[in-house]
């Protein structure tokens, strides 16, 4: 006999409130162990929803890519030379907008080529990334010498300067950074793209079975390449608005996240083997991400204590999502 | 000449496949006509599954003729074989675990409102439709596939072919790994493909499966059609000796 799924048990057997529910208790501990309640000040919350947006809003991209089956690990390493490409049209003193369209572009072409390369080689992306990661880094420590340069584009004085800046690192309500505020759209877009939208589908389909989707005539190969290039285009929305944020370039930008953007997905509900996972958890998980950094911070926790906490969340939702997934099967069966 | 062609759903003529070295398929003679269902039978290696993905697209012949309804075709991949109206039933190949009963009915040809947006209105209550069409019935379009028996999970990519009207189903291996009142249940989604006058191609291991529900059978060995029988001509020790002998000869 069938066992009704209360709303309830429904609830707490989805995969987003595992990590909503670490989420919560993280918080939890941040605002009430933090000295003087630092953490929930808010001049603290404003630079954990810009800083940590940015991250997080590639992060989503990462976990899509996961959902279809594939790996990139060269996210860091497009997004430093998507932030040089700005720093040279900067200094042709082109247009703030132009040199955005521009480097977004860019950021789609290098995602592109990740694609190409996995898909028309039969190569793991693991691997092709890993070639991409490094020599899109080394490119850009060759061609800017490894310096950090002064990329200030408020000292355009124009107008169209100010509105860039406004775009990118602008404060909706006085309060609500922009990173922030692209962050929460590009989840929801993407989320409609992933659930709602047919490429979300078979971005599904492509990771959990992927003969059975070729077999259903669906094109994997471009698929793959599309998710590719999303990630590369998100590379370059953030290349602009950290320029906007920071504004220098700095060839060490990025280093790190590809690790960390798959812990975000993971620690989302993303399955390493594709065809599982949801927009709504890898937006939390890369909350719970970017919460953790900024939270050890605001404790004066030495920051090598960062990536010891990182793990034991990952493992953490690991063993619980696995958790939840037994008890899913059991209440469907 | 024309006329017996039109008997032929399918006629696939000489077919020659080389895996580098290996030479797969030996010139190799195979049809189905309209409505009927045919039992490949043969040993491992024998190329049944070689011959059948060339039909379905996965693979191409180095020579060869592959005629449809009377019409030379090129099928090139998957997506062309699903053109014409015939749909593959592979073993773990056919559906994705993960994804929903109605998500994988549905896979590659989702009904569209505006903007591409999935219609999962329609997409749900067509996919009950389908599922119940053959006789089975399940709880919601909403659960993934992966928590359905093994019965089931055949079923409902039987539904699939069933709904986008495919005119040559081809089952490899169905009743692998399946109890065995999951095979009764099967097989009996496969009367119902042969009461909608679907053709049919079974591959098997299993003679007893192949002879409940085929009607002819075509035993293969070593790249090359061995025999050509009519149940009627035939039984399931008959078969067996066959195969068995086939195995020897093309030694």
């Amino acid at each position: 006999m069938e066992k009704k799924l209360t709303l309830g048990r429904r609830f707490l057997l989805s995969r987003a409130t595992s990590v909503l529910v670490v989420l919560v208790l993280i918080l939890l501990l941040f605002s009430l162990f933090s000295p003087e309640h630092r953490f929930v000040d808010p001049d603290n919350l404003k630079v954990l929803l810009s800083l940590g947006a940015e991250f997080s809003i590639i992060a989503l991209g990462v976990g899509m890519l996961m959902i279809c089956g594939e790996f990139d690990l060269s996210i860091g390493s497009i997004l430093v030379f998507c932030s040089f490409v700005f720093l040279k049209l900067f200094e042709l003193e082109v247009n703030p907008f132009i040199i955005a369209v521009v480097t977004v572009f860019v950021g789609g072409a290098l995602g592109l080529v990740n694609g190409l390369i996995t898909v028309r080689g039969q190569i793991p992306s693991f691997v092709t990334t890993l070639g991409t990661m490094m020599f899109w880094r080394g490119l850009t420590l060759l061609l800017s010498g490894g310096e950090q340069t002064a990329c200030d584009v408020s000292a355009l004085g124009t107008k169209a300067a100010s509105r860039f800046l406004a775009l990118f690192t602008g404060r909706a309500g006085g309060f609500l950074p922009a990173q922030f505020l692209w962050f929460t759209l590009f989840a929801i877009l993407l989320g409609i793209l992933l659930h709602y939208h047919r490429f979300g589908n078979w971005v599904y389909a492509t990771g959990d079975n992927r003969d059975a989707a070729r077999a259903m005539g669906i094109n994997t190969d471009w698929v793959k390449t599309a998710c590719f290039i999303i990630v590369g285009v998100l590379c370059g929305v953030v290349a602009c608005a950290q320029i906007g944020r920071l504004a220098c370039f700095t060839s060490r930008t990025g280093e790190g996240w590809e690790l960390k953007a798959v812990a975000a997905s993971v620690v989302g509900g993303t399955s390493l083997r594709g065809g599982i996972g949801s927009m709504m958890g890898i937006f939390l998980g890369a909350i719970v991400i970017s919460v953790i950094e900024n939270g050890l911070v605001v404790l004066r926790i030495p920051y090598f204590w960062t990536y010891v906490f990182f793990g034991l969340v990952v493992l953490f939702s690991v063993l619980s999502s696995m958790y939840i997934e037994k008890k899913q099967m059991e209440a469907h069966r | 000449m024309e006329r017996e062609n039109n008997d032929f759903l399918v006629r696939m003529v000489n077919i020659h496949k080389w895996f580098g070295r290996v030479y797969a398929l030996r010139g190799v003679d195979f049809e189905v006509r309209r409505g009927e269902t045919v039992g490949l039978i043969g040993d491992n290696g024998a190329g049944k599954s070689t011959l059948i993905k060339i039909l379905s697209g996965y693979h191409h012949a180095d020579q060869g003729e592959i005629y449809f309804e009377g019409q030379r075709v090129s099928i090139r991949s998957p997506r062309d074989a699903r053109g014409l109206g015939i749909e593959t039933v592979y073993q773990e190949q056919a559906l994705a675990p993960n994804l929903s009963i109605s998500r994988n009915i549905f896979m590659g040809r989702e009904p569209l409102r505006r903007l591409g947006l999935i219609d999962k209105k329609v997409m749900d209550e067509e996919s009950m439709q389908a599922l119940a069409n053959l006789g089975l019935k399940l709880r919601s379009p909403d659960v993934p596939v992966v928590t359905l028996s093994g019965g089931e999970r055949q079923g409902v990519a039987i539904a699939r072919a069933l709904h986008f009207k495919a005119k040559l189903v081809i089952l490899d291996e169905p009743t692998v790994a399946l109890s065995v009142k999951e095979v009764e249940e099967v097989l009996e989604f496969i009367r119902q493909l042969q009461r909608e006058k679907v053709s049919v191609i079974f591959i098997t291991h299993n003679l007893y499966h192949a002879f409940d529900i085929a009607e002819r059978f075509v035993v293969m060995a070593r790249g090359k059609k061995m025999a050509d029988v009519k149940k009627e001509d035939t039984s399931p020790q008959g078969l067996s000796d066959l195969v068995l002998k086939s195995a020897f000869v093309a030694e």
